[in-house]
């Protein structure tokens, strides 16, 4: 049975000794060193974990694009109620724009103290990222709880539901951002600048960047692009 | 205080749930009982449940996938048999109970039969072929089936809690509105799928990195086993398209719980647009359960061939562009939605187009086999039977992407024959082929070969005998979810396939009776060397079952087909390589993490579905907190010693130095 | 595994072997970036100082913009031979998310177009 009897080795060998002439597979030696293809074996654990997350981000962008889509299939949808002219408040836009963009700044400082491992740097940069961060989210509760009381919600069309779920889900990403924040804080004080940490930190940088990135499609697709009508 | 939830949940007016809820009741608890009085719980919370062995956790992958299939089989069973009997006649299944048969046979076979197989074996065996010792993220890897078991667990609760969706596998609007569906039905469905859908892309996202950032030295890309580009492949579509499912599924729970209005169809809501963002990603979801498929014949054919597989860069080609392709082809599953002529041609044309990539990998299987000494061991007779009966359902499919063809046949029964065509063919087949190939990798015994032989020989009969009718009379007009019938001529069909359920479901117990009989003569049957199939790849070159940390030093590919040419140079020179400085190895600890968060998971899943919601609330933090918990350990990894490595590396090489010296005596090899 | 960093690799947003002036200097550049772009799109949006028809054209095309600058100055991608793999993961979900939008809003436009007048429609 098969366990004993190795045929095609046999086969192999044999063919080997009796046909030198057919070389069989062409190969190209031994690793190729520093290629980046991963040829020198596995790479190293921040690497990992940041492409790891790097490709989650990705997908959370899909996410994102299919609230987009559904945004702009049903932006005309407003049952008879307001549309995307009516709720768009630019100055507001400005400000949330305005505060995210320097969070962002701010964000990067940070890390750059995190690489020249430097607490107290990282925790104040990180702790005006969080202030930023929660002026836009306060700024955006504020929004909807005013739309709110003028009967504005997203039960009243299809228009309504699409613009609060984009955006919303933006500013919940935010919100768990902030939370994830503060975790970090209490994690480098208490454990400092031990490589995990670090490694989280990247994936944090990583994650309030893409959210900036998003915010500029939707401060462009819709409000901008709302207000022109 | 309990929501919705009240004794009327439990359906004591409707016999067959009942007395199944109460087999399934008595047997469970039967088992968690044996095992506590047995004193197993120790072992097995340390070993299995807390495991991050990408082994152990494809072994409980593959183990759900397994009961998940016999309970959709039975939905199945359950399905032809009202159909042979209810023409123009009621049959024994009321409508509202038929619909949710059909709706859960759906679900459970993709979300949580296939899905699991097939993740499962991307698990065991990819990080083996890789030649690594685990994946990118191991504790992540644990969540994410956990989270998929989590799933499982909601499905079957609604059998005895509630009721199911009533709306087919994918829950089309309106009817899945409030308005139209206000039971727990669609969101028991919902909450499974959302939960489950959050493990399986995490899985994507570990694969994806392990594939690309995590082999071994001197693995190039294109010195990969074809079966770690197919992982990486579906992985790829993975990361791409759950997030539009998790989105639709989201704007659906949204409206229902909310009254938001992205699908409903009054104050601007646009039901179609469901159809087409689920779409989207569904039928993604299909390649990305046929491509591991195909990659597990491609390590099938080269084996029992004893050739490299042909064309090895078009089959690479020809994944990636399947990959890239099969997310443009969406909407021919609804080209009668009214898109139009233009819209539904280009759709149709990248349907047809997509058939080529399959195209090149059935040419190169064939060639494969051609020239070389054929085995027809049982993974070899499935791949045989694979390419047999996938080409005709490919070839069904290839109808149906002409637009005015799939305007007759759209939604009857010749769909329903062709996608299982494909899906049986396809998929199922190579999961039985796998198990019997990769088995003795997996627990150090080969299984039973005549039983398995007859095992396959039931399933394919039984397969064509189910379906060939059904192609037959969705021809002639029959639609899918038919509850009874009303047209005479149509019952020799009916009766044809129910005499085909009845051969595969003898195919069925044949395949436990070949587990069944495997174990008891497994000393029989026991692989000694690791390599019972005279295989090609890395997985191979060690022993079976294979030892934790899977290599004792991790290899250094020099070529294609990187195990082949380790035992071809130590069969020439009759020598094993030099023992090498065995050195301590870092080993990922185990965590309950995963247990703890599908458990919250759970809770709050249940209580989301019946409206409890402090329990979800509660259920919510306490996945949070057992999140922060695992983000504070201090201990990731432990140290094993260079004695037990050295030790279990030292058997292996006794067993393979064995293996040598039976060769040069019986394999006349004599210089 | 030893702790050398791989020169040939890196993940994105991560660049181990910049010093702190390279890094914030990238930072300020980034933002100086982004703010002019900002504020070109709020003025574009709210003077209209170019053709009317052009001025959505134009939003995009600063938000393109800005989110490159996001990606190059923040987030590091570049074409380095280190961030091949980021940059291929980078095109993939991109051509996702622009099958996803256009060709949804492709499809939903031309079904829309073919539905029914509401007018028309049964009232249940």
């Amino acid at each position: 049975m098969s366990n004993v009897d190795f045929p095609a080795s046999v086969e192999a060998i044999r063919r080997r000794r009796e046909e030198p002439g057919q070389a069989g597979h062409h190969d190209h030696g031994g690793p190729v060193a520093g290629a980046g293809h991963g040829d020198t074996g596995p790479a190293t654990k921040r690497i990992i974990v940041g492409y790891g997350f790097w490709i989650f981000l990705l997908s959370d962008i899909v996410m994102f694009s299919c609230f987009f889509a559904t945004y702009a299939v049903l932006q005309h949808a407003t049952a008879g109620g307001p549309g995307i002219r009516q709720i768009v408040e630019l100055p507001r836009v400005e400000w949330e724009t305005a505060f995210l963009l320097m969070s962002s700044f701010t964000c990067g400082l940070s890390f750059a103290a995190t690489n020249a491992r430097n607490v107290l740097w990282t925790q104040i940069f990180l702790v005006i990222t969080g202030l930023l961060g929660l002026g836009f989210v306060l700024l955006e509760v504020q929004e909807f709880i005013g739309l709110t009381q003028q009967g504005i919600i997203p039960q009243r069309s299809g228009f309504l539901t699409g613009f609060f779920s984009l955006v919303g889900t933006h500013g919940l990403h935010v919100s768990a951002g902030l939370l994830w924040l503060g975790t970090m804080l209490a994690q480098v004080q208490v454990k400092g600048f031990r490589r995990e940490i670090v490694h989280r930190l990247i994936c944090f940088n990583l994650f309030w960047h893409a959210l900036d990135i998003v915010w500029v499609g939707i401060f462009t697709i819709v409000y901008l692009l709302g207000s022109i009508g | 205080m309990f929501g919705k939830l009240s004794w009327s949940a439990i359906p004591f007016d409707q016999p067959i749930p009942l007395i199944t809820s109460l087999i399934i009741v008595v047997v469970v608890l039967g088992v968690l009982i044996y095992t506590a009085v047995k004193g197993w719980w120790p072992y097995i919370w340390r070993e299995w449940i807390t495991t991050v062995d990408h082994k152990r956790i494809g072994i409980m992958y593959c183990l759900l996938g397994v009961l998940m299939l016999i309970r959709g089989f039975a939905d199945a069973i359950m399905m032809r048999t009202q159909q042979a009997v209810a023409i123009n006649a009621p049959g024994y299944l009321p409508a509202e109970h038929y619909n949710q048969i059909f709706s859960a046979h759906g679900t459970i076979m993709i979300f949580f039969a296939a899905m699991p197989l097939v993740i499962g074996f991307m698990n065991f065996v990819m990080p083996l072929q890789l030649g690594v010792r685990d994946v990118a993220f191991p504790t992540l890897n644990s969540v994410s089936f956990w989270l998929t078991a989590s799933g499982a667990l909601l499905v079957n609760v609604s059998l005895f809690i509630g009721e199911f969706a009533r709306t087919g596998w994918l829950p089309y609007p309106p009817l899945s509105e409030a308005a139209y569906s206000p039971g727990v039905g669609v969101d028991y469905y919902l909450w499974a799928v959302q939960i489950s859908g959050i493990g399986t892309m995490m899985t994507g996202i570990n694969f994806v990195t392990t594939v690309l950032k995590l082999r071994c030295t001197g693995m190039g890309y294109f010195r990969m086993p074809m079966f770690c580009w197919t992982t990486l492949a579906s992985s790829l579509i993975i990361v791409a398209v759950f997030p539009i499912l998790t989105a639709t599924l989201a704007m659906l729970t949204l409206d229902r719980y909310f009254g938001f209005h992205f699908f409903t169809s009054d104050a601007g809501g646009n039901p179609m647009m469901f159809m087409n963002l689920i779409w989207a990603w569904g039928h993604p979801e299909v390649y990305i359960l046929v491509l591991p498929a195909f990659g597990i014949f491609s390590e099938i054919f080269s084996t029992f061939s004893g050739k490299p597989l042909f064309g090895y860069r078009s089959m690479v080609a020809a994944t990636l562009f399947i990959c890239v392709v099969s997310m443009m082809t969406w909407l021919h599953h609804f080209f009668t939605m009214g898109a139009g002529a233009a819209v539904n041609t280009a759709f149709g044309i990248s349907t047809s187009i997509i058939a080529v990539g399959t195209g090149v990998k059935i040419y190169n299987w064939i060639f494969t086999m051609y020239g070389g000494r054929v085995r027809f061991d049982t993974p070899m007779l499935w791949s045989l039977g694979f390419i047999f009966t996938f080409v005709i359902g490919g070839m069904t499919g290839v109808l149906l992407a002409v637009p005015p063809a799939d305007f007759i046949v759209h939604n009857s029964m010749f769909l329903v024959a062709h996608f299982h065509n494909v899906i049986v063919g396809g998929v199922v087949f190579a999961l039985f082929a796998g198990l019997e190939y990769w088995f003795p990798k997996a627990f150090g015994f080969r299984l039973h070969e005549g039983w398995g032989k007859t095992a396959f020989w039931f399933a394919l009969i039984g397969f064509w005998v189910t379906f060939t009718p059904l192609y037959i009379v969705g021809m002639a007009g029959m639609t899918r979810r038919l509850q009874h019938l009303d047209v005479e001529g149509w019952r020799p069909y009916m009766q044809v396939a129910l005499i085909g359920v009845g051969i595969l479901i003898i195919g069925a117990i044949c395949q436990v009776i070949q587990l069944v009989v495997s174990i008891v003569q497994r000393e029989k049957l026991r692989d000694v060397t690791g390599d019972p199939w005279d295989g090609r790849s890395l997985e191979w070159a060690t022993p079976s079952p294979a030892p934790f940390f899977n290599f004792a030093v991790t290899p250094n590919v020099e070529g294609e087909e990187p195990y082949w040419g380790i035992k071809q140079k130590a069969i020439e020179s009759q020598v094993l390589s030099p023992e090498p400085d065995y050195q301590p190895i870092e080993m990922p600890v185990n965590s309950g993490v995963g247990f703890y968060t599908a458990f919250f998971a759970s809770v709050t899943g249940f209580a989301l579905i019946w409206h409890i919601w402090w329990l979800a609330v509660l259920g919510l933090i306490g996945a949070f907190i057992a999140f922060v918990v695992l983000a504070w350990r201090d201990v990731h990894e432990y140290e094993v010693p260079a004695e037990i490595v050295a030790k279990v590396d030292r058997a292996r090489r006794a067993a393979r130095e064995a293996f040598l010296e039976r060769v040069e005596r019986e394999g006349r090899l004599a210089s | 595994m030893s702790d050398l960093e791989r020169h040939y690799d890196s993940a994105p947003g991560d660049e181990p072997q910049d010093s702190p002036g390279h890094w914030v200097r990238t930072y300020l550049l980034g933002l100086g970036f982004a703010t002019i772009l900002t504020i070109a799109s709020f003025w574009i949006a709210a003077a209209h100082p170019i053709w009317g028809p052009a001025v959505p054209v134009a939003l995009i095309v600063l938000a393109i913009a800005q989110m490159g600058v996001h990606l190059v100055f923040f987030l590091h991608v570049t074409t380095g031979p280190d961030n091949t793999n980021n940059v291929l993961a980078l095109a993939f979900g991109v051509m996702v998310v622009a099958l996803v939008v256009l060709g949804s809003i492709w499809i939903m436009d031309h079904l829309n177009q073919n539905m029914m007048p509401t007018d028309q429609q049964m009232q249940m």
